[in-house]
């Protein structure tokens, strides 16, 4: 009876150590269309638009056509991601779509995707809503259901259209959100240095902090017209952020064993450079360890955690293995991390969405 | 960082700061500066603040409170009730 009084004392940590997967492949997609943040015919005031650019360090964003989703972006990259594998559709048995952008509120985008994708009627597809924390949630998902036993192969898409949903007249979101798709392919390995810790975290009581509160079931039509755009409280933010992710970072290593030292790279969600640079020096992480991809990609939501890998990482040579900290933190509250080793069989792939 | 091993700094220092954080030279500041003349004491400016309060002290500067300062004696007072404003220097 030991175990059972044990499991009833204090809170559980949500730390996971799941070995036996690897991350095969990620493969981003971003849409075509480039907004140079500095163009005077965006309307807002120059001086304004030269600090929020100076501060978030976004300079160009890329946008959804307004026929576009993030399905659309998840699609194309999962497509080439699964023709550079050379997986069969049939070999792979999970399909979850991470999204707070979904094409509609049912179906589930993913029974469209893995329609979409020609995977078969054996697959499981589902949806996860989650934001900017949603790449680790979306990889510790597909890493449990492949120590799960039955699934060999899982595609994990996580896409966001943060465009789709900013208000034109809000200037520190619109110049700061970008669109963006990924698809991460992770496949079960007998390799014993395989796998990858986890440690996840959620806190409701900031929800307040970036909602779009208007739409959906709470209020369907909602009455102030400006509940149908996001609302962001940059200070409440920021103040979670500095708060969470060091110690984030710092819980990640301690469960792994790991100093800052032994990791190859620190791949934050890219929300803005004023707040990863603060994370990147409160937590002594070295600048060459840290890729920035938010200059030309924005702040794409989740799927800039995939998109900072592939534009910014390049695989580790023949013979070399890496270990790279993948870190989300964001709407919710919602923040988490995954340790998870690479190697040179590890596909990195980007599109730049050409006729998309 | 906690209260009793928090670094200290005087009035002088705290100004030179918060000239920093809102760009303005730090002689045109003192206690019953307003915020709205202060043209970087905005939403950006705020996040320097909390951003530098968190940096040197280890000090969090909440999003309402924040939002509640409205002059620069409001800041100095924040740092006095944390022990960080060292008085008499």
């Amino acid at each position: 009876m030991a175990w059972f009084f044990q499991l009833q004392e204090g809170p559980r940590l949500s730390q996971s150590n799941i070995g036996g997967f690897r991350i095969a492949g990620v493969s981003t997609c971003l849409p075509p269309l480039v907004v140079d943040n500095l163009d005077p015919a965006l309307g807002f005031a120059p001086e304004d638009v030269r600090k929020v650019v100076a501060m978030a360090g976004v300079r160009e964003r890329r946008v959804v056509a307004s026929d576009v989703t993030s399905a659309d972006l998840c699609h194309r990259a999962a497509e080439r991601l699964m023709e550079r594998l050379g997986w069969a559709p049939e070999t792979v048995s999970a399909l979850i779509f991470v999204t707070q952008t979904p094409d509609h509120f049912l179906p589930s985008t993913s029974c469209l995707l893995q329609q979409r994708l020609g995977l078969p009627d054996t697959c499981a597809a589902f949806d996860v809503g989650l934001g900017c924390s949603g790449y680790p949630y979306g990889l510790y998902i597909a890493a449990t259901m492949l120590r799960g036993g039955g699934h060999r192969r899982v595609l994990m898409l996580h896409g966001e259209t943060p465009s789709r949903f900013v208000s034109p007249e809000d200037q520190a979101t619109v110049l700061l959100f970008s669109d963006a798709g990924s698809a991460t392919a992770l496949e079960l390995d007998d390799d014993p240095a395989s796998g990858g810790h986890f440690v996840l975290h959620s806190d409701g009581s900031g929800a307040e902090g970036l909602i779009l509160r208007g739409g959906a079931f709470r209020d369907r039509e909602p009455a102030n017209p400006r509940h149908r755009f996001l609302e962001m409280d940059g200070a409440a933010i920021f103040n979670f952020t500095i708060k969470r992710v060091p110690a984030l970072i710092a819980d990640t290593l301690a469960f792994a064993g790991k100093a800052v030292a032994d990791v190859d790279a620190f791949v934050f969600h890219q929300s803005n450079r004023f707040i990863m640079k603060h994370l990147m020096k409160k937590s002594g992480l070295p600048e060459e360890r840290v890729p920035f991809s938010i200059e030309d990609s924005g702040n794409c939501g989740g799927p800039s955690v995939a998109v900072a890998m592939t534009r910014r990482l390049l695989t580790p040579p023949p013979g070399q293995r890496q270990l790279w900290m993948l870190l989300g933190y964001g709407v919710g509250l919602s923040w988490g991390a995954a340790l998870v080793p690479v190697d040179e069989r590890t596909v990195l792939l980007h599109d730049d969405g050409e006729g998309l | 960082m906690d209260a009793s091993t928090r670094p200290t700094i005087t009035q002088t220092e705290a100004l030179a700061l918060l000239a920093e954080c809102f760009n303005v030279p730090a002689d045109s500041l003192h206690a019953d500066v307003e915020r709205e003349s202060i043209e970087d004491w905005d939403s950006m400016g705020a996040l320097m603040l909390i951003a530098e309060l968190d940096e040197r002290f280890s000090l969090e500067l909440t999003a309402e409170v924040s939002r509640e300062m409205t002059r620069i004696g409001h800041v100095l007072d924040f740092l006095r009730a944390h022990g960080v404003l060292r008085e008499g220097d």
